[in-house]
């Protein structure tokens, strides 16, 4: 009853804040125990992860917030973090910075230190960095920043608990730590803005009232509104200040300030870290030349494609004879028990939805999120995206979209939360858009079972090959057509790691975890539906109506409407409902070739199901949702036309 | 010269950023300051990112060309 404890009473809140590759989520995932819940900040697209650590026998709430390179209010993330800090939300932030590469972590760590939000540091990847011969004096930065430092490597469990007990020592007695001194003319000019500061401002913004006079030094259009808000005349003279400031440099108005932060920082890094240089970079060296060259680098990202979809298929086959053979058996005996009652559909239904998610979706998932997990751990992924962004730029897509898409081929559901590692909305919504014409696990069995079994392999690959020619066709139309900024690549390039098995394992089971939260229960709850649906008979009422479709556009038998329908609630299950409306599981004796096919390319282009829409209009809302069902279902009924006409 | 005009294996120094505030704080945010050295490890295919290394922290960045068209650099004799 340990979680009774808190008793009603608010828990410390932690939030995590960093720059992107710090380790931040993986020390979140090292302290979340096995829930965490996502979600999104209101009003925004940008989400982050919550969960409830225990430390030193007492109960705290951990927000793992959106990574980010400043606190700048320049895209989303930024701001979002920034405004749940100046909330007051947090009791107590802790600042994750990536030890290797330390000199460029202290700036975001010197603005947040700015922002006054009692603070501790967690110095991660210290193994990494003395790796790279950097070796810091953690007394001497403890100094100079005034707040707790813990040495962290967040990825074997390494200092993560201590990070925790520092935080909640720090909610009992908040202290702040030494704002960073900028050179004099700086100074004074902060002074002349505090002395004429007016008094409800830094109120208004949530922060001290030097963090606004940097700001405004800054160039932050948010606080400028602000500030116009509380004293426009004061905003006046802020505005004439910062001119003043950067014509006395002779430097550009809007880099002023972070020209000084840089060099304040440098000193500080200087003060607290020894560098040794180290010639052991050979092994990266060597490697990224195969990796990264521009010719052998596709290959090797083609060979990693393929042992991800090898492995998907391999073991996914292998663990759905193991999973699905018992479901099987039991939906057999409960269609013998078959008793003609209401309750007993719903009850069919939903023994049936359970069966498809752990027995179809499962089985392919787990070895790709495997995979996937790996290739992230082991640093290949922002490779991979480093090799594929030019070709992916052509489609209006990003290096870094190659992930969800991947992801799609298992489930769309994680692929589209997936799009969030994307920076810009525009880059969001576009591979939201196209994630849904890739076919996941459950219509590449209808793929396999139909087209690989009846018309041959190649026909299959056809298919696949003709599938990403129409995604990238549908990517370069809608890139022309989705307004919004496209993020240039701007990407870190990590150094190779090997990941402990643990961490790897966590961060599948966390991925997992998002399918069977957000994908499985609307899978049951489908099901359920439609055993209902079907115990009514509506059969052949869907099939009539779906006739002038089915019939009259892709001439396909009529039976086969009630499979389309029921696809969208269960789309894995659209051979077992082809084979029960057509009366026979040999299909090709009451199908043509350009049948099948035609079939086929419709399921595997058309609306996706129930779960992936719900997760679609989570994550950028009910009109791109909307307009994603109208567009599958318009390449789907071309691509199955065009079939019909050409074969 | 831009970034995107150095050939591989150069080594170059940022003389000027080009672009707005935006760009100034994301490049500070990967490392990249005015006065920093650059080197072009190498560039990806279809007119792909470009992969530079700050040899000064060991840091490498992927840049795609637009971003690398906002760097003004100049030569750096080794």
């Amino acid at each position: 009853m340990k979680s009774g404890d808190n008793g009603g009473e608010r828990l410390p809140v932690i939030a995590l804040a960093g720059q992107p590759n710090c380790g931040k989520s993986t020390l979140f995932n090292a302290l979340a125990g096995f829930k965490a819940d996502t979600g999104n900040f209101p009003g925004t697209t940008v989400s982050y992860t919550a969960s409830e650590v225990v430390a030193d026998g007492r109960h705290a709430r951990i927000i793992d917030l959106p990574g980010t390179y400043s606190i700048s209010p320049h895209d989303a993330a930024e701001l979002v973090t920034r405004n749940y800090l100046l909330s007051g939300k947090a009791d107590v932030l802790v600042a994750v910075v990536d030890a290797s590469v330390l000199a460029r972590s202290i700036e975001l760590t010197l603005q947040l230190l700015e922002m006054g939000v009692p603070m501790v540091l967690a110095l991660n990847m210290v193994d990494e960095a003395e790796r790279k011969g950097i070796v810091v004096d953690v007394d001497a930065l403890q100094e100079r920043l005034g707040i707790p430092v813990v040495p962290t490597v967040a990825i074997r469990g390494k200092g993560v608990v201590r990070v925790v007990s520092r935080a909640l020592a720090m909610v009992d007695e908040p202290s702040h730590g030494k704002v960073p001194i900028y050179d004099r003319d700086v100074e004074e000019t902060v002074k002349g803005l505090l002395d004429r500061m007016p008094a409800g401002l830094s109120d208004a913004v949530g922060a001290p009232a030097r963090f606004v006079a940097l700001r405004l030094l800054e160039g932050d259009h948010v606080i400028e509104d602000q500030a116009r808000r509380v004293d426009s005349d004061f905003l006046d003279f802020a505005l004439a200040e910062r001119k003043r400031l950067a014509q006395l440099h002779d430097w550009p108005e809007e880099t002023t300030l972070s020209s000084h932060r840089h060099a304040v920082a440098m000193d500080l890094f200087e003060e607290v870290a020894r560098v040794v240089p180290r010639k052991r970079r050979s092994f990266r060296d060597r490697l990224d030349s195969v990796v990264m060259h521009p010719v052998l680098g596709l290959v090797v990202a083609a060979a990693a494609f393929a042992s991800l979809f090898l492995a998907a298929f391999l073991v996914g086959d292998w663990l759905a004879g193991m999973i699905g053979g018992p479901f099987e058996r039991l939906s057999q005996v409960m269609a013998h028990l078959a008793a003609d009652s209401i309750l007993w559909a719903v009850a069919r239904g939903f023994v049936e939805g359970v069966a498809g998610g752990a027995g179809i979706v499962l089985p392919y998932l787990l070895p790709l999120l495997l995979m996937m997990s790996i290739y992230e751990d082991v640093g290949y992924l922002p490779r991979a995206a480093y090799m594929v962004d030019g070709l992916l730029h052509r489609i209006g897509l990003h290096g870094k979209s190659i992930i969800p898409l991947i992801l799609g081929y298992g489930c769309n559901v994680p692929a589209i939360m997936g799009t969030r590692i994307l920076e810009t909305p525009r880059d969001r919504v576009l591979t939201s858009l196209l994630v849904p014409f890739i076919p996941c696990s459950a219509r590449t069995v209808v793929i396999l079972a139909l087209v690989a079994a009846l018309l041959g392999p190649w026909y299959a690959l056809g298919v696949y090959v003709l599938n990403i020619l129409v995604t990238a066709l549908v990517g370069r139309a809608l890139s022309s057509v989705v307004k919004g900024t496209q993020a240039g690549l701007l990407m870190d390039v990590p150094p190779y790691r090997t990941p402990p098995v643990r961490s790897v394992l966590k961060k599948v089971w966390f991925r997992t975890y998002e399918f069977l939260v957000a994908a499985w229960p609307i899978l049951i709850v489908a099901s359920v539906v439609m055993g209902v649906l079907e115990y009514v008979g509506i059969n052949d009422w869907v099939n009539a109506f779906l006739s002038p479709l089915t019939v009259g556009v892709l001439g396909l038998p009529q039976a086969v409407g009630v499979t389309l329908f029921f696809g969208l609630l269960r789309k894995e299950l659209s051979l077992i409902l082809l084979f029960q409306a057509l009366g026979t599981t040999d299909v090709a004796s009451v199908m043509t070739p350009a049948q099948i096919l035609g079939f086929t390319l419709f399921v595997t282009f058309y609306i996706p199901c129930v779960a992936t829409i719900a997760t679609m209009v989570r994550e950028v809302g009910w009109r791109w949702a909307g307009v994603s069902a109208a567009l599958n279902t318009a390449v789907a009924i071309v691509a199955a036309t065009l079939v019909r006409f050409l074969w | 010269m831009t970034l995107e005009q150095v050939p591989k294996g150069s080594r170059v120094k940022v003389v000027k950023r080009t672009s707005g505030q935006r760009f100034a704080a994301s490049m500070d945010g990967m490392g990249i300051h005015v006065g920093d050295e650059l080197v072009v490890v190498g560039s990806a295919p279809f007119s792909g990112p470009i992969l530079v290394e700050v040899p000064a922290s060991g840091i490498q960045v992927a840049l795609g060309r637009g971003m690398a068209k906002k760097l003004q650099v100049e030569p750096v004799s080794a």
